[in-house]
């Protein structure tokens, strides 16, 4: 199995680390109740507090688990410190990427890599108390589908607590869910509902929407932050990817099976616009009352025309892709079939 | 019940949202007809997300009547998905689909599923005398019969009628998105399939409360734009961006003509050149841009699944 696992994990772009490996001898794969993704980035100096919080927490809450860190590149001594917990501890596994991926990347060779058919996902970035981390699997057992972990009291920056709240308030509007901290990057859920759910490029942190919008039971936990220092700028070019992340949700969840009626709406309104501009300009030259050539108008009108008229064709090409290429896309997600 | 599913004759596929009062009634009257009937037959109801007692009455049913099968969503997604996941689970050769509001007639089912068999794909049923409210029912359901009439080359009185039957290809062809249901049989027309029509009953809702609404009139008329500009330049897209592509680049070398004539009789300000070369440049931009976009509708088109397996040769050996 290991063998297997570091080839198709070397192609995926990074090495994957388990007690197998290191010590040798054949270990009877067990299966895990619950598997822990942990990604990391830099956090050589938090890594050891966290397992020994996380370990502990797990342990407290009393069902087997498998901890599988996901070291996203570090610059830092964060690899090597991962890899002497990996040593020691047979519960542990310990994935590398080649080069940073993203977070998205991260989480998701750590789940190539899980066994557990319950799943938590929490990045070291976000800083929180991991000892509370069982409170989201107590949720689960309460009959919830996905938990997201509700960071409270924040103790972010005043900018980063500010973007946050504007973007909780948009993904609101979008999936309906009634979350305090959708973006927290910390999820508990079952192996059945990402399965159900295709996330790709930044959308990881959309997770909690797309499953709400599938209609599983989506809710939240608090779970404490740590006080400490924090990434104190983050970069315009990651939220300006948040916008187009969000934009994209929005389409995929509401309008990916029919963009003609997105498209075609701005579409007709675009061109009606620009249509009723140009009718103008032309009945008032026609009617004689002076030259048109000179007005703006005239290019404005014809301008919203072409847009119009651009995106109901967009939209006539994406009815044709799904109609000849998507046909077999469940617009549904079943929940239970009787008589079987 | 799996071990005589190939057995079965005729699945009666019904989307269900919210109709607890109407489910006892609904399973029995199908059952009377479908017993007195006597061809083997399943029902699959499919539960749209009901919040009501809708579920649990079915699943009780469920448990006594192996010929029910009870598919829930986890939330409402539509009626269309609805039955395209009753047509999922949907076994028989012959696949009926009717309302869950009891206002059609289950004993219609064996004279669509006959008309049926006299060798069309489709059977739709025509409410002649319908009960419904005139003004929000009845009236805007004349119009957009009309409009589907013109657009789709169906000829159906009924479009909107729930009660039809399928023979197994078509229902295993078609693939519904969007709120497209109402146009299978404009869907099943694309494939090749013959249509036919019957006249059915049609009851007074008696329980329960229509999920109709004005809105919905919008969406339709959006899909029956869809479909239609769908269903004309699916073949040949290059004919509908070709029009464009023609239409722009023709105003727009116009248009610089027009300012290169005028400038030579020193007929035009500078502004005013100005701003018809930006016009005229604007407008064959656009042109090229719809050549483009028709290469690329042509790629995804062609690139499509192959449609050479049309419906009509294989029902030809299953009549």
């Amino acid at each position: 199995m290991s063998v297997e696992t570091k080839i198709s994990s070397a192609k995926a772009g990074s090495t994957y680390l388990d007690e197998n490996e290191i010590s040798g001898n054949g270990r009877a794969v067990t299966m895990p109740a619950i598997s822990v993704i942990v990604s990391t980035f830099n956090n050589g100096g938090d890594v050891q507090a966290m397992y020994r919080a996380l370990r502990q927490g797990l342990e407290n809450y009393g069902q087997s688990f498998e901890l599988i860190f996901v070291d996203d590149a570090s610059l830092d001594n964060t690899y090597t410190q991962l890899l002497d917990i990996a040593k020691r501890d047979r519960q542990v596994k310990l994935i590398r990427m080649r080069t940073s991926f993203g977070e998205t990347s991260a989480l998701d060779a750590g789940l190539r890599h899980a066994l557990g058919q319950r799943l938590v996902f929490v990045t070291a970035r976000v800083r929180i108390n991991m000892q509370s981390l069982p409170r989201l699997l107590k949720k689960l057992d309460e009959g919830f589908d996905l938990v997201v972990g509700w960071r409270t009291p924040r103790q972010d920056s005043g900018v980063n607590r500010v973007v946050s709240r504007m973007f909780n308030w948009l993904m609101q509007k979008q999936g309906n869910l009634q979350l305090h901290d959708i973006n927290s990057s910390v999820i508990a859920t079952y192996r059945s509902v990402l399965e159900n759910i295709t996330f790709y490029g930044n959308l990881n942190v959309f997770i909690p929407v797309l499953a709400a919008r599938q209609g599983y039971k989506v809710t939240e936990e608090q779970i404490e932050q740590l006080s400490g220092t924090f990434r104190k700028s983050v970069h315009v070019s990651e939220y300006i990817q948040r916008i187009l992340d969000i934009i994209t949700v929005i389409f995929l969840t509401k309008y990916s099976k029919k963009p003609l009626h997105f498209l075609g709406f701005f579409g007709i309104i675009f061109t009606f616009a620009g249509l009723v501009m140009n009718v103008y300009l032309f009945t008032y030259r026609i009617l004689g009352f002076g030259g048109i050539a000179g007005r703006p108008l005239l290019l404005l009108g014809a301008m919203l025309l072409v847009i119009g008229l651009q995106m109901i064709s967009i939209g006539l090409i994406g009815e044709m892709i799904i109609y000849t290429h998507a046909r077999e896309i469940k617009e549904y997600n079943i929940e239970t079939v009787v008589g079987e | 019940m799996n071990s005589s599913s190939d057995k079965i004759f005729c699945s009666v596929v019904i989307p269900v949202m919210n109709e607890e009062e109407n489910i006892p009634h609904l399973h029995k009257a199908i059952t009377e007809a479908m017993q007195a009937w006597g061809r083997p037959y399943e029902i699959v109801i499919v539960d749209d997300g009901s919040t009501d007692r809708t579920f649990s009455l079915l699943e009780e049913i469920a448990r006594h009547d192996a010929h029910l099968r009870v598919v829930k969503f986890r939330r409402n997604f539509g009626q269309s998905a609805a039955m395209g996941a009753g047509f999922q689970f949907a076994c028989g050769e012959v696949v009926v689909t009717m309302d869950g509001d009891l206002q059609n007639d289950p004993n219609d089912i064996p004279m669509v599923v006959e008309e049926l068999q006299k060798g069309y794909d489709v059977v739709s049923g025509w409410r002649k005398n319908r009960k419904d409210k005139l003004v929000i029912r009845k009236v805007p359901s004349k119009i957009a019969n009309r409009l589907i009439r013109k657009t789709t080359q169906v000829s159906l009185h009924d479009t909107g009628c729930s009660l039809k039957a399928y023979r197994r290809e078509v229902v295993d062809k078609i693939s519904l998105y969007g709120e497209l249901h109402r146009f299978i049989p404009a869907l099943a027309r694309v494939e090749g399939a013959r249509i036919g029509e019957v006249v059915v009953n049609h009851h007074e809702r008696k329980f329960g409360q229509s999920k109709y609404n004005l809105t919905r009139t919008f969406r339709v008329i959006m899909d029956l734009t869809t479909l239609n500009l769908l269903l004309k330049y699916l073949t040949k897209p290059l004919h509908f961006f070709g029009a464009l592509t023609l239409l722009f680049n023709l105003l727009g070398i116009g248009t610089l003509l027009y300012s290169a004539f005028n400038v030579a009789q020193n007929r035009l300000a500078t502004e005013e050149l100005n701003v018809l070369m930006s016009l005229g440049f604007l407008l064959i931009a656009a042109g090229i841009n719809f050549l483009l976009f028709g290469l690329i509708a042509n790629m995804v088109v062609k690139t499509g699944k192959k449609r050479d397996e049309r419906l009509h040769e294989i029902v030809a050996f299953t009549v």
